[in-house]
């Protein structure tokens, strides 16, 4: 069994996510913050402000007028929308390598994390969970933070790991458990931890797979696992790991959702692809 | 659309058929490619005779079980409107049902001990009936599993290869 201390070293390899994107989420959150108090934080980070007035002002929005300050970008394309940019902007970074541990090449992992964000968004408007959109949003984005750090282990222990999934009905996360001692989930939360993520948000990244019985009653944790399997049956950048993952039918009835539902959310993200792979190549 | 030259004689084109699009070419330097599909379906079927294929990548089985998304707008999304309209429109290039090789690749499900949210095994399901309308016979198939595929078509030749990460690839 590989050495799991050496694994959570490599944790400070990754580039932390900015305390201006989680100041920023625990204000969208906020019901008693203020827009202007949103414009007041994301004013005081030049670089930010630049990458988002680029992106406000680039053919994705097709804005009508170029926007040249937060305040106006605000105005023009939306909150709701200002925040998930910033947020997308704030991580991709991390994302953009390959993974070959999990088959990924060069940004396929930024694309698989920016379409689940987007699924999940669509599932918390469907379930009435728009008041924490901003948190499924990011915590999408976030969960398989895990795999930056865990790829190369499971590259070491691919062979194995197949084994198990292919011959003895493991799920690949079970499988990765079994065979590196941790699973990516486990190691994101981790990451979470030590960039001072929210309870909550670290709770959804350790849960998303709802291997614990338990979250399966925790309806932001159970969002975020549907948006993962929509964009694993989509084939939106999946790995080697494919959709080796377990689903939970009772999760539906616990939203309030149907299969038609989820079959209605696959359609809309279909029409959405194009518009979000111009999103991906942004950042 | 990738296009490279390796030398003057050596022309490639590689196309890309994203989902819930399709994609017909009589170009024999190119190569038509659905990467990772997963629980949606990759059609591939070319007629060698008059050089003439084409790739569909479908993601439902059926556009009246979905509603916002019509297949009036997205008519390659569902397998009902998709398999009847691609097939239409291959024949409308000369193709003719007996000359046609059939290739169908996807139908991945994630592990699901209860069958309820089987959408690969139901594309598969609904991909195979309307060839079977339209009197085609799939030549091969490689669908099911827990894993996503690219499926690709080189229009010259006719080849189809299928490529599953860690198992290589297959050509048919």
């Amino acid at each position: 069994m590989i050495n799991i201390e050496d694994i959570v070293d490599r944790i400070t390899l990754l580039e932390p996510v900015p305390p201006v994107a989680i100041q920023l989420l625990v204000l969208a959150e906020d019901s008693d913050s203020s827009t202007s108090e949103i414009a007041d934080l994301l004013m005081h980070d030049p670089a930010l402000t630049a990458n988002l007035l680029k992106i406000c002002n680039s053919a994705y929005l097709g804005l009508s007028r170029k926007v040249e300050s937060v305040r106006e970008a605000i105005s023009f394309v939306g909150l709701d929308q200002i925040v998930d940019l910033v947020l997308l902007n704030s991580v991709a970074q991390n994302f953009q390598n390959r993974y070959d541990g999990y088959g990924l090449g060069e940004g396929e992992l930024w694309r698989h994390a920016v379409s689940s964000a987007h699924i999940a968004k669509i599932l918390a408007d469907r379930y009435g969970a728009s008041q924490i959109k901003h948190l499924i949003f990011t915590a999408a984005l976030l969960k398989d933070i895990g795999k930056l750090v865990l790829g190369r282990y499971v590259a070491f222990s691919f062979e194995k790991i197949n084994i198990l999934v292919h011959s003895q009905g493991y799920s690949f996360n079970e499988a990765e458990k079994q065979i590196i001692g941790m699973n990516h989930e486990e190691l994101g939360a981790m990451v979470a931890e030590k960039w001072c993520f929210s309870d909550r948000m670290t709770y959804i990244i350790r849960n998303h797979h709802l291997s614990d019985p338990a979250t399966r009653d925790n309806p932001e944790t159970a969002l975020v696992y549907l948006a993962d399997i929509i964009c694993m049956m989509m084939g939106v950048c999946t790995g080697a790991d494919g959709l080796a993952y377990r689903f939970y039918a009772d999760v539906l009835n616990q939203l309030d959702l149907s299969v038609n539902d989820l079959h209605d959310v696959i359609a809309e993200m279909g029409e959405r692809q194009p518009s979000i792979e111009n999103l991906v190549n942004l950042m | 659309m990738v296009n490279s030259v390796t030398h003057a004689q050596a022309v490639s084109l590689t196309t890309a058929v994203n989902l819930s699009k399709m994609k017909i070419s009589s170009n024999p330097v190119e190569t038509l490619v659905a990467f990772s599909i997963g629980s949606g379906i990759g059609v591939a079927i070319h007629d060698s005779v008059i050089g003439v294929g084409g790739i569909l990548n479908i993601m439902l089985p059926d556009s009246t079980q979905t509603s916002g998304i019509s297949a009036g707008k997205s008519p390659f999304m569902f397998a009902d409107t998709a398999v009847p309209s691609f097939i239409q429109a291959l024949y409308e290039q000369g193709t003719l049902p007996e000359r046609m090789k059939v290739v169908i690749v996807g139908g991945a499900n994630i592990v699901d001990c209860n069958g309820l949210f089987n959408i690969g095994q139901k594309n598969r399901e609904a991909v195979q009936t309307f060839l079977s309308q339209h009197h085609l016979n799939i030549h091969y198939e490689d669908t099911g599993g827990t894993l996503s595929r690219t499926l690709s078509l080189e229009i010259g030749s006719g080849c189809s290869s299928i490529r599953i990460f860690g198992r290589g690839e297959l050509k048919v």
